[in-house]
């Protein structure tokens, strides 16, 4: 294994783990069904692409077509990324958390998925169309050469930076009594109505806070990337992230860390390995492969619903039972 | 009616709620006074629950006015009027399933610093005081409740009455000035149901107003200083059990309806 792959392993590692830490707070603590994640995502990485790229009249651009070009220095990219995922989910959100049932928004986030790929797909002076952007400039790449290992592992702490800062947040969030009332508003949104809580503003909310960190992840993927298209943010991709917080465990900020690990990342790197390995025609393995997440998905509602780290029970102090100190724990 | 303007917590005047014709509450008037049950009975489908949700802005009324305090209220949203003291309960049981009785109690609890995204970020040390505070505040009513014991179970394990008792220790949380009832007893072990007309009684003794729909009409005589009558989405009488035990034209929507 050589440098340049582990590094693009534990770059995706980190990216997928704040996608999951941000879809944990819209599904798995607020309870929207948000099948349009990657669209947030996606946002990002087009906005760190065109904030930090050249206009496309430039020399060696002038293959592709795109609005903006500003070329601004790192880390305005990466801050306009997640602006560009936090301000997209205001007139989405706006128009499907408001009136809609749940069921009903999980549908209308799925097909609103579909139509911006679509739209980005065949309006070509917007985004280059379904070539997508390419050339998209690194971090820091006019201070340091890029082409080195160093400047892997200079990534590598840039993301894990951001995986660190994400995690304090939904940490913050999660373990709050903010985070209470996302999850009783999840249980019974009725009921939290009725005493008080504003539905509507607390999905928005925690719509444009994963939104934002949704943009977060895809400008960090794209400045590794360099490249970014309609084709890398097909809607199944919000699928395998269901699966990895299904997996993880919804509700917990570790649980969607372990989902990250074993869906994303862990279900590439088996397949990559039997491809190696040439088994069977060339192109059963990655089919086989969303077989096998579809599965998993099933299986676990199935047979772990709460998934391999549930979440967490919480007990207050002075409460009657901790001083059963063998029950603490046991649910 | 007669009482005095100042008694008068919540009046209702002509609300009217239709579903595509059917017209589920047609020109109900009321006033429930202040610091007394009142009860609202009726047969099935005479439009209690729908007045009730009309009441609470779960549904909005198709016409018609409301008044809590004096306020025209008509317009305001549900956790609005939650938040002004017009808290209401539901005929199902509505806990929050995966959180803990404990926790159900907390949500409902106004003014929590650490319950916005700013508090929240804030950490733990900026509302850890009113956490504090207000875990007390829980105990003591669960304490009121006789259901210490089972404060950090998950309340979607509660029996029915509990979730019952749950609900209404949920909504006192809020500090209300009206409590809405929904059927409070229904589907709920008779012992729970003496349990539960005992908190009735001791909180209109503590001053706070109650309207509560109900079926059992031995329970609505002991409980109720006044009960309001509906039948087919019409108010068709009023007045105590007593006095409504006499009228022969409801007597009839009873048994008949």
């Amino acid at each position: 294994m050589n440098t340049y792959y582990a590094a693009n392993l534990l770059i995706y590692a980190g990216v997928d783990i704040i996608a999951v830490l941000a879809l944990n707070l819209q599904f798995g603590v607020s309870g929207i069904v948000n099948f349009s994640f990657i669209v947030f995502q996606a946002a990002g990485a087009y906005a760190a692409a065109v904030l930090s790229m050249p206009p496309h009249t430039a020399a060696d651009y002038s293959f592709q077509v795109y609005f903006g070009g500003y070329q601004l220095p790192f880390p305005i990219p990466w801050i306009g990324g997640a602006l560009a995922g936090g301000v997209l989910a205001i007139p989405v959100g706006l128009v499907v958390l408001r009136k809609l049932r749940s069921d009903y928004q999980a549908i209308a986030l799925l097909v609103t998925s579909i139509i911006a790929n679509t739209v980005i797909n065949n309006a070509r002076p917007f985004l280059n169309g379904a070539a997508g952007l390419a050339l998209v400039p690194q971090p820091l790449q006019d201070q340091v050469d890029t082409n080195t290992d160093s400047y892997l592992y200079l990534y590598i702490a840039l993301t894990a930076v951001c995986v660190g800062l994400v995690w304090f947040l939904a940490a913050r969030i999660v373990n709050s009594p903010y985070g209470r009332t996302l999850r009783a508003m999840r249980e019974h949104e009725l009921a939290a109505t009725a005493l008080g809580k504003n539905p509507v503003a607390l999905k928005m909310t925690m719509f444009m806070v994963g939104g934002a960190i949704a943009g977060l992840s895809g400008a960090i993927l794209v400045g590794f990337l360099t490249v970014w298209a309609p084709s890398t943010w097909l809607y199944p991709e919000t699928i395998i992230l269901f699966a990895a917080l299904i997996v993880g465990g919804r509700g917990n900020n570790l649980g969607a860390i372990l989902g990250a690990l074993l869906v994303p990342v862990g279900f590439e790197e088996v397949t990559r390995q039997l491809i190696r390995m040439n088994v069977g025609p060339p192109n059963v393995i990655p089919a086989l492969e969303w077989v096998a997440i579809g599965l998993f998905i099933l299986g676990f509602l199935w047979f772990r619903p709460e998934g391999v780290r549930p979440e967490p029970r919480h007990v207050f102090e002075g409460s009657p039972e901790t001083e059963l100190v063998e029950n603490v724990g046991t649910a | 009616m007669s009482a005095q303007p100042d008694q008068r917590m919540l009046v209702a005047e002509d609300i009217s709620r239709h579903f595509e014709g059917m017209h589920a509450v047609d020109g109900v008037s009321l006033a429930v006074p202040r610091g007394k049950i009142t009860g609202l009975i009726g047969p099935n489908g005479a439009g209690k629950s729908t007045f009730m949700a009309v009441v609470a802005g779960t549904l909005p009324a198709s016409s018609g006015t409301i008044r809590f305090e004096g306020e025209d209220i008509t317009r305001l949203p549900t956790y609005t009027r939650a938040r002004r003291g017009l808290v209401r309960t539901f005929q199902l049981p509505s806990e929050f399933a995966r959180l803990t009785v404990l926790e159900n109690l907390l949500v409902a609890a106004p003014h929590h610093r650490g319950d916005s995204l700013f508090g929240a970020l804030m950490g733990k040390r900026y509302w850890l005081k009113d956490e504090e505070t207000l875990v007390d505040e829980a105990r003591g009513l669960l304490k009121r409740f006789g259901m210490s014991a089972k404060e950090s179970d998950y309340a979607g394990l509660m029996s029915g009455g509990q979730k019952r008792l749950l609900e209404i220790m949920r909504a006192l949380m809020l500090h209300p000035r009206c409590l809405l009832l929904d059927e409070p007893m229904s589907g709920v072990h008779p012992r729970v149901v003496e349990q539960i007309q005992y908190y009735l009684q001791s909180l209109r003794a503590d001053g706070l107003t109650i309207l509560m729909v109900e079926h059992e009409l031995h329970l609505v005589e002991q409980l109720c200083d006044s009960v309001f009558v509906m039948a087919q989405g019409k108010l068709i009488g009023s007045g105590t059990m007593a006095s409504l035990r006499r009228q022969r034209e409801i007597v009839d929507a009873y048994l008949v309806g």
